[in-house]
């Protein structure tokens, strides 16, 4: 662990460096870029959920104005295109490992950018129409004909898994292509067998998508006399877009550039290659031109990857005194037609018992093809879904056993002195001070205060709710990360292959390489997103970047400065261990003789210096780290609802969330804001729902996608505590997802204790006001004899 | 995103604009765009031409007479909303022009756009039925009770254009709506109005073919124009519409509701959400 | 075609384009503007706000040829010609209320707009009930409204106090 002497940087609020450029309209994002000649792609989508692909005719399409190339799966395959190779069961040493049927190898779906079979999703792109402008090519698109044999379909997850059900891939007797269990199954329902009481509860957690504000988009470009492609695309990492996008075409990854600068938004939708971002590349080396496309807002809707779907059924078994004794689960993820990331189930499997300490545990994870748009790790993925199913299970319990629920709660946490704890199912939560955070939670939301506040609702004739949720998440993610530090006479330079989306890594990257090397803030740069640059890099997701960066540039600066030292000793002619190092100056301790970084990297280019220095004064430095971190807190909110109507109103949030070692708490605090509203657009709002009867997406644009907005949110407490982790050099923890972790349970509890007098109906998200009142009305109904 | 080609006129007459419009038989009318536009960005119609109404004179602004509220066709929301002689004529007409989309919607959208176009959960309608309002067309006077037909259909005909609506004063208005989540559109709002002895009272967004008058509601209100005459009132769930946001027994008792609030906060308008 | 003339920050511009072009486009894609952004088709995110003639509009639905002869001011024409920035544009900044920034300049525009034209004075409750036609995904809102209160408050004379930390109130 660091000695926190050294922060200058570290720890402070500072504005972010990635602003001045952002707000002044200068950003970079794909569309941003133009190239000469570029034309534009457009895609012929399907209208069925299912469908066997008879015939499609280009003629009519390569007639109309403009229209350059129509290009379908059979040309794919002609040209020797491959699936996109998305490895979606995680690999790093703590992932909870997840297997077929019968513990066999995952079967994951061929992705090829166009099919030459069927559609399995309403939506899929089964051919592209490459014309001089959009506007011709989304003409051209519309006169492709395709004829469909239309097969029988199935969207839900229950469905899909029954005996019978439609078919989505002929390489699986069903659509199950996940069936694992964890913990002691045996041991479990021993407990059950003799537990005075046991809770269970059922809840399909929705269908989501992230709705990053910035539509995929990618401009490609293939310069035949060096053979390479160059795609400008907005992701999650643009090292990892660069191997998949080269795996398609067969090549060597050196023969794809990536360039993913500014990017709008990303949330998890963003880290799995796009089939278009292939075709762009495809049609440029086949047309010679330069191709452009970008998603429309209903084209994102129906095929940016989406998010959760998860049917969970959770049961507790708990002793007279309120102690849980042993938990049982089932999940059922729904992937969708083909299965880019397991993630979300991996992730969840491994957090089913939250914040309490529950001996015995022990689950059911399964997953599913559907005829759905494929599913991925949705920001905090896997662990909103959770939290969710034990903490609204918790306080279920605590309704029917008659036992207060933070009580209960507290009864049941995991202590600071069972850290380093390993649950049931195996994880090992590595610090954290849960009690303190739910006491720190209710004091900042004056829960001592609520009854006044819900005395003065009703007598306005509204209920007035108080939820509460504890939370623990993990964040792993790729293991890999590696840095460049580069010195030179006027700043240090780090290249890194995370790819921020808004988190301003610019920033707090420059805030610990500061204080490493000790220089000003000011004069570190990030440098990111070119993949010519960048060379290697697990890109940003699972709230590893912060805790990755941070790593590799703590064994970079060591590194560094080591060679700084081996450089002085050198030029000064005296032996290594007559040079120091400390606030950026190397000093020879035998004479006065100081030279700052940026003094020194000038020298380190001159000739006839060792070998060991012929590349100036840089490192690079690469780092593997598996060990996962577990983010906690506890949040609370109000809700007020509209009995009349089922409307609600957020009257107040409050989050307490353990980030570990804090970087920058300004933003911190931001991403703590957004990630609430996030888990709330969820629990209120948000559904990608399916038309039971014809298997058609219902939510294509805003009109109908509700999401959180200016005047339906509230403003937040957000405190933020650092309790260490022990598992990396700075401490960090992960400070991105909490927010959204909590939210969906928080909210749903406070609905619920808000429609106490109505009651607590169980309410599927989204809770929306019509459900509200339904819940109201069935309630009146049945007790209009009593 | 894209629109299909077509051509954009600007005519500087009303003649010049009916002149335009019987020269080709598949253009359409554009006054602040913002609902044509959108459509037609999503490729859902394909007018040969464009026939923009900005420039017409005379169809914008606003004026008192004889106190009836004369309105343009082509005044924004915004401009209404903030006018100072709707805002003391009709308050609660202003209120609801102000909860139209929102601010930069409300910069472009016109009066006459959006009565033209009749969107079953738009304003407007509401205000220009629970007002009985007269739409005054380059060729005639529409009574509101004649003027809407069904869904996103209006007694204009083709070429016909919307020059002004007169609105008579009332003693009283108030208008409540529930919004969407979502499209913000109305899932049911009520506009209600006092004339002397008689009332006026409209729906948007809950009727299954569009904007409708609670005939039960003005009755009781005509004998007691109060928030107590609401309780006398029923909505049949068979005349709303179905949809993901409201089944037809929610948007029914929403009318109600919205009914009832209306009657609570006259002189403004009130949303909710 | 149509001959489009516009005096787009403060310059005067002319461009033939097809009739269908939008003033989104026109600004993008033959003003190479790219700072005012698309991010729905359905006039509801609030990404592509910018002024005309004095009043904040989605240029996602105006034509450009009914923006004719008209002054626009997009995010790029905000801060001084020497840098300077403008006052929600710093307090964008030092508030962090932007993450990535996509929706950021349909977001300064309109909060401009509206702290430019708003009759009375604001509160939280104005700003969010005023700003509802912009859409962010990644603040939550909390710390826009913030800035705009805080230029706001500076406007009308109010000394803006040292900002707090984020998220403590």
């Amino acid at each position: 662990m660091l000695a926190e002497r050294v922060f200058k940087a570290v720890g402070k609020p500072v504005p972010r460096n990635e602003d001045q450029r952002l707000i002044t309209g200068k950003g970079r994002f794909s569309d941003d870029f133009s190239l000469p000649g570029q034309v534009f792609a457009a895609m012929v989508r399907s209208p069925h959920p299912h469908a066997r692909i008879i015939s499609i005719d280009k003629t009519p399409a390569l007639q109309m104005p403009g229209v350059l190339g129509v290009y379908t799966g059979e040309d794919c395959v002609k040209d020797g295109l491959k699936p996109i190779p998305h490895s979606p069961v995680p690999s790093t040493k703590y992932d909870m490992k997840l297997r077929g049927p019968g513990n066999t190898e995952v079967f994951a779906g061929s992705h090829m950018p166009l099919p030459t079979d069927r559609a399995r999703h309403v939506g899929e792109a089964l051919a592209m129409v490459v014309a001089e402008t959009l506007e011709q090519a989304q003409s051209g698109a519309e006169q492709v004909a395709i004829e469909y044999e239309v097969l029988p379909w199935v969207a839900d997850s229950e469905e899909a898994s029954k005996p019978g059900a439609p078919r989505l891939w002929d390489e699986l007797p069903d659509n199950i292509l996940v069936d694992t269990f964890f913990g002691d199954a045996e041991a479990t329902e021993k407990v059950f067998a003799s537990a005075p009481h046991t809770v269970t509860m059922k809840s399909h957690v929705v269908r989501v998508t992230g709705v990053p504000l910035e539509p995929r988009a990618a401009l490609a470009h293939f310069d035949p006399a060096t053979q390479r492609y160059t795609i400008y695309a907005g992701s999650g990492g643009a090292v990892r877009q660069k191997q998949e996008l080269a795996a398609v075409f067969g090549i060597e990854p050196k023969n794809v550039r990536v360039l993913s600068f500014d990017v709008g938004g990303n949330f998890g939708t963003r880290n799995r290659s796009f089939v278009e971002f292939a075709l762009a590349m495809w049609a440029s080396h086949k047309l010679g031109r330069p191709v452009k496309f970008r998603a429309e807002r209903s084209e994102a809707f129906l095929t940016d990857y989406q998010g959760r779907d998860l049917v969970t059924e959770v049961s507790l078994a708990i002793d007279k005194d309120g102690r849980f004794l042993a938990m049982r689960a089932s999940n059922l993820s729904n992937v969708g037609s083909r299965c880019v990331s397991l993630s979300p189930l991996s992730k969840g499997s491994g957090l089913i018992t939250g914040s309490y300490n529950i001996p015995a545990a022990t689950l059911h994870a399964r997953a599913v093809y559907t005829n759905t748009m494929s599913t991925q790790a949705y920001r905090s993925s896997g662990r909103p879904e959770v939290t969710f199913a034990i903490e609204r299970l918790i306080d279920k319990a605590a309704r029917q056993l008659g036992f207060d629920r933070f009580e209960l709660r507290r009864r049941n946490l995991v202590r600071p002195e069972q850290m380093p704890y390993t649950n049931a199912v195996g994880s090992i939560y590595d610090s954290g001070e849960y009690e303190k955070n739910m006491d720190r939670a209710l004091a900042l939301g004056d829960w001592t205060g609520f009854p006044a506040r819900r005395a003065e609702a009703k007598s306005r004739g509204k209920l007035l709710g108080f939820g509460f949720a504890n939370y623990v998440e993990s964040s792993i993610g790729s293991p890999k990360e590696r840095a460049d530090l580069i010195v030179r006479k006027d700043g240090i330079e780090v290249v890194i292959g995370t790819q921020p989306a808004g988190q301003g890594h610019e920033t707090s990257f420059a805030q610990v390489t500061a204080d490493l090397l000790g220089v000003p803030f000011e004069q570190v740069k990030i440098t990111l997103g070119d993949t010519d640059i960048v060379s290697a890099g697990g890109g940003t997701h699972s709230g590893r970047s912060m805790r990755h960066a941070s790593a590799v540039i703590a064994l970079g600066s060591v590194d560094l400065i080591d060679k700084g030292k081996a450089l002085m000793a050198h030029l000064e002619n005296v032996p290594l261990e007559k040079v120091e190092f400390e606030d950026g100056f190397f000093r020879v301790t035998t004479s006065n003789r100081a030279l700052s970084w940026f003094e020194l990297a000038p020298l380190a280019e001159q000739d006839g210096l060792p070998v060991e220095f012929k590349d100036g004064l840089r490192v690079r430095r690469d780092n593997e780290m598996h060990t996962p971190v577990y983010p906690n807190g506890a949040c609370l909110c109000e809700i007020e609802v509209d009995p009349e109507t089922g409307a609600v109103d957020i009257k107040r949030y409050t989050s307490v969330d353990d980030v570990g070692r804090c970087i920058n708490p300004l933003i911190v605090h931001g991403q703590t804001h957004g990630a609430i509203a996030q888990g709330v657009g969820q629990a209120l709002w948000e559904e990608c729902a399916i038309d039971p009867a014809s298997g058609q997406p219902l939510m294509g644009s805003f009109m109908d996608y509700g999401m959180p907005r200016f005047d339906n949110m509230p403003s937040f407490k957000s405190e933020i505590v650092e309790v260490l982790s022990p598992t990396n050099p700075f401490g960090i923890k992960a400070g991105g997802e909490g927010g959204t972790t909590g939210a969906l349970a928080v909210i749903t509890s406070a609905i619920d204790d808000a429609l106490a007098d109505y009651g607590h109906p169980q309410i599927e998200m989204p809770v929306t006001p019509l459900k509200i009142w339904n819940a109201i009305q069935d309630y009146k109904k049945h007790h209009k004899a009593a | 995103m894209v629109m299909y080609p077509t051509r954009y006129h600007r005519p500087n007459s009303l003649e010049e604009a009916l002149k335009l419009r019987a020269d080709h038989e598949e253009a359409s009318y554009l006054s602040g765009g913002h609902t044509l536009i959108p459509a037609l960005k999503q490729r859902l119609a394909r007018p040969s031409d464009l026939i923009d109404l900005a420039a017409l004179p005379g169809l914008r602004g606003v004026k008192l007479e004889n106190n009836v509220l004369s309105i343009g066709a082509t005044t924004t929301h915004a401009e209404v909303a903030a006018s100072p002689i709707v805002r003391k004529a009709i308050p609660a007409l202003a209120g609801m022009v102000g909860t139209i989309g929102d601010r930069h919607v409300r910069n472009r959208g016109t009066m006459g756009g959006s009565v033209a176009n009749n969107d079953p959960a738009a304003d407007y309608p509401a205000a220009v039925l629970g007002l009985g309002a007269t739409v005054i067309t380059d060729r005639r006077r529409i009574a509101a009770d004649d003027f809407f037909v069904a869904l996103y259909e209006t007694a204009l005909e083709p070429g016909e254009i919307i020059i002004r609506i007169d609105f008579p004063v009332p003693s009283q208005a108030g208008y409540a709506k529930f919004r969407s989540a979502a499209s913000r559109y109305a899932v049911a709002a009520v506009f209600v109005a006092k004339f002397g002895a008689s009332a006026r009272a409209a729906v948007t967004g809950a009727g299954s073919s569009g904007v409708f008058r609670l005939h039960d509601l003005e009755q009781a209100l005509a004998e007691d124009f109060s928030p107590a005459a609401v309780a006398q009132c029923k909505v049949d769930p068979g005349d709303m519409l179905e949809d993901l946001v409201g089944t037809s027994e929610y948007r029914a008792n929403l009318v109600l509701v919205m009914a009832r609030r209306a009657l609570e906060h006259l002189g403004e308008a009130c949303s909710y959400k | 075609m149509q001959h489009v003339t516009l005096t787009v920050n403060g310059t005067k511009v002319s461009c033939d384009v097809p009739d269908e072009t939008l003033l989104v486009t026109f600004l993008r894609e033959h003003l190479n503007l790219t700072g005012t952004h698309v991010g729905c088709d359905t006039t509801q995110c609030g990404c592509c706000v910018v002024h005309l003639n004095g009043k904040s509009v989605k240029s996602c639905t105006v034509l450009a040829a009914q923006a004719q002869d008209g002054e626009v001011t997009t995010i790029e024409g905000l801060a001084e010609k020497d840098g300077t920035l403008h006052p929600m544009q710093e307090a964008f900044h030092r508030l962090h209320a932007l993450q990535c920034g996509y929706c950021t300049p349909g977001m300064i525009m309109a909060a401009v707009n509206l702290v430019d034209t708003y009759p009375e004075p604001l509160t939280e409750e104005i700003v969010r009930e005023q700003m509802e036609g912009n859409l962010c995904r990644c603040t939550g809102y909390h710390n826009i409204v913030k800035a705009i209160l805080a230029v706001a408050a500076a406007k009308h004379g109010v000394t803006d106090k040292a900002p707090a930390p984020a998220g403590a109130e």
